[in-house]
């Protein structure tokens, strides 16, 4: 097991490389020098490479670059957006998956029941609907008509434990996004647990008398996970590459908007440090799926060398 | 000289090259989701499972609505608790990034807005002549360092108030003026100016500046010029720089960097105050930067642009009695962000003055100039104010493929035909916006704008036949396979394409415009929908609003071809003579316009040393640029601003400047 973690560690290593380099070269298409945007006047007569090299030598060095369009390190901009994003993406994130692995569990136990088709309604429904007019229509009711129950806006206040506790603010961006998660995650709970549900070793747990409960909440939840982990680690990226729309309409200054922000400015040394982060965590996403396979499924685990 | 561009209803100033400067207002950015009309989404209810899934997410929407709110409300009216502060909201997208008020043509043309300039720097280093009494965009001898300039043939005599100290106890003084002319002189030789040459324009053509005494300032203006338009358009550029600044390194005493005596001196000091500039989240705690004349300090500003600003106690012009001591300036994603936080009166931050977006205003009733507030703004108080500007975008006639069309006056008639002023006044704007229809604005009123132009009407209303009879005529005609027109008789002659139009030649265009403001938004796509009736094809790209300043201002970028930001407020050249945007080779001719009829013109307004000589050469030069159409006009629109009932912010100048030391809660 610890081979592999490892193996796949460097391979992460190696995706890393080429995505950044990918990045560069996409943005040296773009008008002007991003080896002279990222790193200073000093470097415009460096080429691709040179550019390159340097600039991840300082990255490794802890120094992501500057913004001369806002005035402010890269490093300085990420420390106060990421906080904010973790804790709206991560929080709906979770509680997506506290809401949709019941109901996709039950959706599957009784499928082709009232219930099913019920709550198959109500996924689609939170699936197809975009964020932005659910967090419009959340605001109207809950925040700008009386008795302002939520607050209008995302928290404002830095740090990320100012941002955990300012629950008032930061429940209709949260519920928002969850809601627009849910259904994602529960389709795919509901479509791998009907596939469980057919599988042999519940037809064998039931022939030896395990109860319902039991044979679902033992045998067919736990297999039915595989498909919603692989799921929730490509989500990995999202959580911390943030949401753009729910951001812009909350006015959170998160990672997804001020990506988008800095994409659209040619602000190359922002683009070029939150890219590289949420890139990160692309690749630890997927790492960590391929691990939490490994602990879900003993078949994976074998074939481990 | 500089100008500020505006996003939505501001201004912003472009960055400025050895050649020129501009000052244009930026705008916001940033669109703003829709609300919708309809009811809440009800969660489903399930047994026990479901049941157990919703009740983390109750807990936290039980949790959240137990919590305490922090404002400070009754049955969802506000009252202010804390008189002493004002949360002030930005323009979406916009912040302030940059504290050292003098322009640059390196820097980005952003750290040249009003909400850079106007809503941060003036704030703390007041400007030598502030302009912007009641609406108009006049001098302001109350607020202004210095006394109104007085002449003597060529030479210039500047007499600052001794009653000005700067926060360290020094008074403002002549040499401060000297110090910021001899790093404007300096700058400009290196290529990296302030302002530019346009006629009469500082530095290149003023000689002998000197501080003669503490407090007076002379100077020679090498030509012959208005005095009005040197007032109002050259020494309103002026910003007076502290001795603490004229350094080059942390340690050294004040003066010791020398340029306030020696321009060979400034450079070294421009670069250790540009990089003393460099990082926002020190300037709270920046000594240097801590030496003010103006009402406000820096007390803190984060990289997402947070500002707060407390007020100066040593500020020595006038204040209300009872005025607010801290200023918190909040800045948002989008204007549909700001207007909800505007009508939640309980949330985190309660906005004491903020703005209302106008594709959410109700439509004035005819022949008001406002209408009332939206149902859910009844603690606020409404009022329209139409800034010192233009709206227009111009043409690139430097672009290689497009260039050539643009020039063509022909076509340019027929492009104004697509732009349905009116449509987008009543549209978007909500009934807030007058037409464009020339190089000077009609509101504020002024003396400025000629009698002809004056009478209103736009004689360019829509009229997309019109505009495809001018191109057929002029040579462009469908292709055989479809698509947009092309030129198929090219040509100079009359009924020709026009010169340097190759046969062939499509009427297609790329427009880039500033994301985020909902009304340009629509009225972009509603241009391209006309275009696209009229037989051209206008493919739109929003772009944040530096992004396409900086394209758009960019003398060696000839890849843009219609590029629209918002407007142009006239600030700090308030007097709208037409050098900084139409005159062939200014920096801030964004597109290098260009016609020796129209700088001939400009200059004779320039040149003419009498109200009844200006009056005539100014309304000589209009009338004939109007017919012209150097730029697309668009609608100028107002400011809508909300300020909460119960504070006072009194009449706010078309110029856009604002002064919270002014602001008081009425008891």
């Amino acid at each position: 097991m610890t081979a592999y973690v490892s193996r796949r560690g460097l391979q992460a290593v190696v995706v890393l490389l080429i995505v950044t380099l990918i990045v560069f070269g996409l943005l040296s298409l773009a008008p002007g020098n991003p080896a002279a945007a990222s790193l200073g006047l000093s470097s415009a007569h460096e080429t691709f490479l040179s550019g390159y090299l340097t600039w991840l030598r300082r990255v490794v060095e802890g120094n992501l670059g500057f913004s001369a369009r806002l005035n402010v390190s890269v490093t300085s901009l990420l420390t106060a957006s990421l906080p904010r994003t973790l804790v709206l993406t991560g929080v709906s994130t979770v509680l997506a998956l506290v809401i949709a692995i019941p109901v996709g569990l039950l959706q599957a136990v009784r499928r082709g029941t009232a219930t099913d088709h019920v709550l198959r309604g109500l996924t689609i429904l939170c699936y197809g609907m975009p964020a932005v007019v659910l967090g419009s229509v959340l605001v109207l009711f809950l925040a700008v008509d009386p008795p302002h129950i939520f607050g209008a806006e995302g928290p404002q206040a830095p740090g990320i434990a100012a941002v955990i506790t300012d629950v008032r603010d930061m429940t209709l961006p949260v519920c928002t996004l969850t809601l627009v998660t849910v259904g994602i995650f529960a389709r795919y709970m509901r479509s791998a647990a009907l596939d469980a549900l057919s599988q042999d070793y519940v037809d064998a747990a039931r022939a030896r008398g395990a109860g319902e409960r039991r044979v679902v909440g033992a045998h067919v939840l736990r297999n039915s996970l595989v498909p919603v982990v692989t799921l929730l680690g490509l989500s990995l990226p999202q959580i911390v590459g943030g949401a753009v729309l729910v951001e812009g309409l909350f006015n959170i200054k998160g990672m997804g908007w001020q990506l988008w922000q800095a994409a659209l400015r040619h602000d190359v040394p922002v683009t070029l440090g939150f890219t590289l982060v949420v890139a990160v965590a692309a690749v630890l996403g997927s790492l960590l799926a391929d691990v939490a396979y490994a602990f879900l499924d003993p078949r994976v685990r074998h074939a481990l060398p | 000289m500089p100008i500020r561009l505006r996003e939505q209803a501001l201004t912003a100033a472009p960055r400025c090259e050895k050649d020129g400067g501009f000052p244009m207002r930026a705008g916001r950015a940033a669109r703003r989701p829709r609300k919708l009309i309809g009811g809440p989404i009800r969660g489903g209810r399930g047994r026990r499972l479901l049941a157990a899934a919703c009740a983390a997410a109750g807990l936290t929407v039980l949790a959240a609505a137990c919590g305490p709110a922090s404002g400070a409300t009754s049955g969802g009216t506000v009252h202010p608790t804390d008189t002493s502060t004002v949360t002030y909201a930005l323009q979406p997208t916009t912040q302030a990034t940059y504290i050292f008020p003098f322009v640059a043509a390196s820097k980005p043309g952003a750290d040249f807005s009003v909400y850079n300039v106007n809503d941060f720097q003036y704030l703390m280093y007041r400007p030598l002549y502030w302009f912007g009494t009641g609406v108009k965009p006049l001098i302001n001898p109350d607020l202004s360092l210095a006394y109104p300039p007085t002449y003597s043939g060529n030479q210039v005599t500047i007499r600052l108030k001794p009653t000005y100290k700067w926060s360290n106890g020094e008074s403002v003084t002549a040499q401060d003026v000297v110090f910021w002319m001899n790093m404007m002189a300096a700058e400009d030789a290196l290529g990296n100016g302030y302002i530019g040459s346009s006629p009469g324009g500082l530095p290149g053509e003023v000689s002998n500046v000197r501080a003669v005494s503490q407090y007076v300032v002379t100077m020679t203006i090498n030509g012959a010029f208005s005095q009005d338009w040197f007032k109002n358009n050259q020494l309103s550029q002026i910003t007076p720089m502290p001795m603490a600044w004229d350094v080059t390194g942390p340690n050294q005493q004040p003066g010791q960097g020398h340029c306030a005596t020696n321009v060979a001196s400034c450079d070294a000091v421009y670069k250790y105050l540009d990089q003393q500039a460099s990082s926002v989240s020190s300037y709270g705690t920046s000594k240097l930067w801590g030496v003010v004349d103006g009402p406000w300090k820096v007390q803190s500003l984060d990289s997402q642009g947070n500002l707060t600003m407390l007020f100066n106690d040593k500020y020595s012009g006038p204040v209300a009695p009872h005025h607010i001591t801290k200023l918190i300036e909040v800045p948002f994603t989008t204007e549909g962000a700001e207007y909800n936080v505007l009508q939640d009166p309980t949330g985190s931050q309660v906005l004491d003055v903020g703005y209302l977006p106008t594709v959410d205003a109700p439509v004035p009733p005819a022949g008001a100039s406002v209408g009332s507030n939206p149902s859910s703004l009844l603690n606020y108080s409404l009022s329209a104010v139409y800034p010192w500007e233009i709206a227009y975008f111009p043409y690139n006639f430097n672009n290689p493929t497009v260039g050539p069309i643009f020039k063509q006056l022909y076509f340019r008639q027929a492009f104004q035909d697509l732009v349905d002023q009116e449509g987008v006044i009543n549209g978007p704007l909500h009934g807030y916006g007058k037409a464009g229809i020339g190089p000077v604005a009609d509101y504020p009123v002024t003396g400025y704008l000629s009698p002809q132009l004056a009478r209103g009407g736009d004689p360019w209303a829509l009229n997309i036949p019109e505009a495809k009879s001018l191109l057929n005529l002029h040579g462009w005609h469908l292709p055989a396979g479809g698509g947009p027109l092309v030129c198929t008789n090219p040509g100079s002659g009359p009924r020709q394409c026009g010169q340097g139009v190759a046969a062939g030649t499509p009427l297609k265009f790329s427009f880039i415009y500033a994301s985020g403001q909902d009304f340009m938004e629509s009225a972009a796509r509603e241009l391209a929908s006309n275009a696209s009736l009229a037989g051209m094809q206008v493919e739109l790209t929003p772009e944040p609003f530096d992004s396409v300043v900086g394209s758009a201002f960019d003398p060696k970028n000839h890849s843009w071809q219609l590029a629209e930001w918002g407007a142009w407020t006239y600030d700090p050249d308030y007097l709208p003579t037409g050098e900084t945007l139409f005159a062939t080779n200014s920096a801030n001719n964004a597109g290098g316009y260009s016609d020796p009829t129209n700088d001939a013109d400009i200059n004779a307004t320039l040149q003419a040393r009498t109200p009844a000589a200006f009056n005539q050469a100014m309304y000589k030069w209009q009338n004939y640029l109007a017919g012209q159409l150097p730029v697309v006009y668009m609608p100028i629109r107002p400011v809508l601003n909300e300020v909460i009932k119960g504070l006072d912010i009194g009449v706010q100048n078309s110029a856009l400047m604002i002064t919270p030391e002014m602001w008081f809660y009425r008891q």
